[in-house]
């Protein structure tokens, strides 16, 4: 898969834009930006596992929950510096990963969702009743030192974080790995065939999903100072996390990342019309009638959008 | 000793056996053929060799053993593998699909790209298309071509004309037959088309129902009377 200088562009484009955002919109606006950074970064990282391989994971909560509660723990219970804390916590992630990675070396398609959504109700269950003198049990922690302060500053540290995460990603993804990564998705057995140890493989996209899930879930707790077992390991966050990798684009990075945005925003401007759980069922509609429509999400719709515009534009020509 | 010698081989999924007690030699430079209707285990023979299925018995290529390797191994001790063209990666373009089999033989990925560019320039031409847009001869086309990047000495070639038209069996025929003169390559095919089996292969396997049948050169199997109707059509 080559690099072409229009993405490069286009990456740049949207730096830029991004960096001059808050000159033009108002502090609520960023606050909503950065969940929207976040869940992007969560989207990304279920992307990379089962986007890709086609292992679908149900328990992504259960690694973000890892990554979250050892930063929070060792720098609110410990007084471990952020600075510690947050590699730590990504570490404690990516040992969580390989445990996620065991039920994929027997077990695949349905059974394999089952077993991870089983990993998230477990570690749900868990941090309430073991040790809930170091996790809070079931109200959680408050007051953990955050990062820095203030709408503006928040925004330019998610965006950072989502964008070096994306861009990352989106190199590895042109590389060999992310290729076999891609054909594993596809046909598991052909790779196999073509002499790739689908093992090792796997073992690489369950690391790299579980290091970005860890280092997302661990500044996304230092950036709200708090941590509570009914929101992080939710039904709703987890599908919302499924959605707008699938809604925006699976196998692609911007597509996780359009499908973020596009989610956060439609349930904001949703919620003083329909302030209670009724929100979902209007995203859950427009998700139903888009996978009908164009299965590969919104960045595909965007792609041939592009492409039509380009072929009417070379057909007006001289 | 002949290039690829299989004794004694019995193939499992789980419980269930889906080869049993077969022998086949290859010679060096031969092109081999196994014909058999569906369900009779030639697919299986060539995931055997490969590794993919648990066997029994044994599997030589110049005298190494290629029984308990892994895949991978197995590719390394250079056998590739064209399976039919509906195992290609669908929504990966020609070229990505021609890199996954470049893993094993990666310092000659350039080389190994010009030879299958040069044996089907349509690929070239298409390299950025992906394989579900593609038509079924280009596809197996792909298929072939993925093998080749492993830089193998023995190619496994499955069913490389289910549902093509006759002319493009033909072009594939032709291109197994270049590849076999050109460089010497010893290839076994499978096959439910005998009479495009026997047009192509020195030496040809009947499989039934995970037996082997009969074996013998394509003048002496098309002697025979009952195999003739059974699966020649004459």
């Amino acid at each position: 898969m080559g690099i072409r200088w229009q993405h490069i562009a286009l990456w740049i484009a949207f730096i830029v834009v991004m960096l001059a955002l808050p000159e033009f919109v108002s502090k609520g606006t960023l606050r909503t930006i950065i969940f929207a950074n976040f869940l992007a970064i969560f989207a990304i990282s279920w992307d990379v596992l089962s986007g890709r391989t086609g292992y679908i994971s149900f328990g992504h909560p259960f690694l973000i929950g890892i990554g979250a509660y050892t930063s929070a723990i060792l720098s609110y219970r410990f007084g471990f510096p952020v600075a510690a804390s947050i590699p730590l916590a990504v570490v404690a992630t990516m040992i969580g990963g390989t445990l996620f990675f065991l039920p994929a070396l027997r077990i695949r398609g349905s059974y394999f969702a089952l077993v991870t959504l089983a990993f998230m109700e477990l570690m749900y269950q868990l941090v309430q009743v073991i040790r809930p003198d170091l996790t809070g049990g079931t109200r959680g922690m408050s007051g953990i030192e955050t990062i820095t302060r203030g709408a503006v500053n928040n925004y330019y540290l998610s965006f950072s974080l989502m964008v070096i995460i994306a861009l990352a990603m989106w190199l590895v993804m042109k590389t060999r790995l992310g290729t076999a990564l891609s054909a594993i998705g596809m046909n598991e057995e052909s790779v196999r065939g073509s002499g790739l140890d689908t093992t090792k493989l796997k073992l690489a996209a369950f690391m790299i999903a579980a290091f970005i899930a860890g280092l997302g879930g661990a500044f996304y707790v230092h950036y709200l100072g708090s941590i509570a077992p009914r929101a992080l390991f939710d039904i709703n966050f987890l599908f919302t996390i499924i959605v707008a990798a699938l809604i925006g684009g699976a196998s692609t990075i911007i597509g996780p990342m359009i499908g973020a945005f596009f989610l956060t925003f439609l349930l904001e401007y949703l919620r003083p019309v329909l302030p209670g759980a009724e929100r979902y069922f209007i995203y859950g509609g427009i998700a139903l009638i888009l996978y009908m429509y164009q299965p590969k999400g919104i960045y595909e719709v965007a792609k041939q959008g592009w492409g039509r515009l380009r072929a009417v534009r070379a057909g007006a020509g001289p | 000793m002949a290039f690829l010698e299989i004794e004694g081989l019995s193939a499992y999924y789980g419980k269930a056996r889906a080869l049993h007690n077969v022998d086949i030699a290859v010679e060096k430079g031969e092109i081999v053929a196994v014909v058999g209707a569906n369900g009779a285990g030639k697919s299986t023979l060539l995931d055997s060799i490969m590794g993919l299925t648990a066997i029994k018995g044994d599997i030589r290529l110049g005298g190494e053993s290629l029984a308990g390797l892994s895949s991978r191994a197995i590719v390394e001790q250079g056998v590739g593998y064209a399976p039919e063209r509906f195992n290609l990666f669908p929504y990966m373009s020609v070229f990505d699909n021609l890199m996954v089999g470049a893993f094993t033989a990666r310092d000659e990925a350039d080389r190994n790209l010009q030879h299958v560019f040069d044996l089907f320039p349509r690929l070239a031409e298409r390299r950025s298309q992906e394989t579900y847009t593609q038509s079924g001869g280009e596809r197996q086309m792909v298929s072939l071509g993925r093998a080749l990047m492993t830089g193998p000495r023995l190619l496994l070639v499955d069913e490389p004309t289910i549902g093509l038209a006759p002319k493009v069996c033909h072009d594939i025929a032709e291109s197994l037959r270049r590849l076999n003169g050109e460089t010497g390559l010893t290839i076994v095919i499978t096959e439910q088309n005998a009479n495009f089996a026997m047009s192509l292969a020195s030496h040809l396997h009947i499989l039934e129902t995970g037996e082997l049948k009969m074996s013998g050169t394509a003048d002496e199997l098309g002697s025979d009377e009952e195999l003739n109707k059974a699966y020649f059509g004459h």
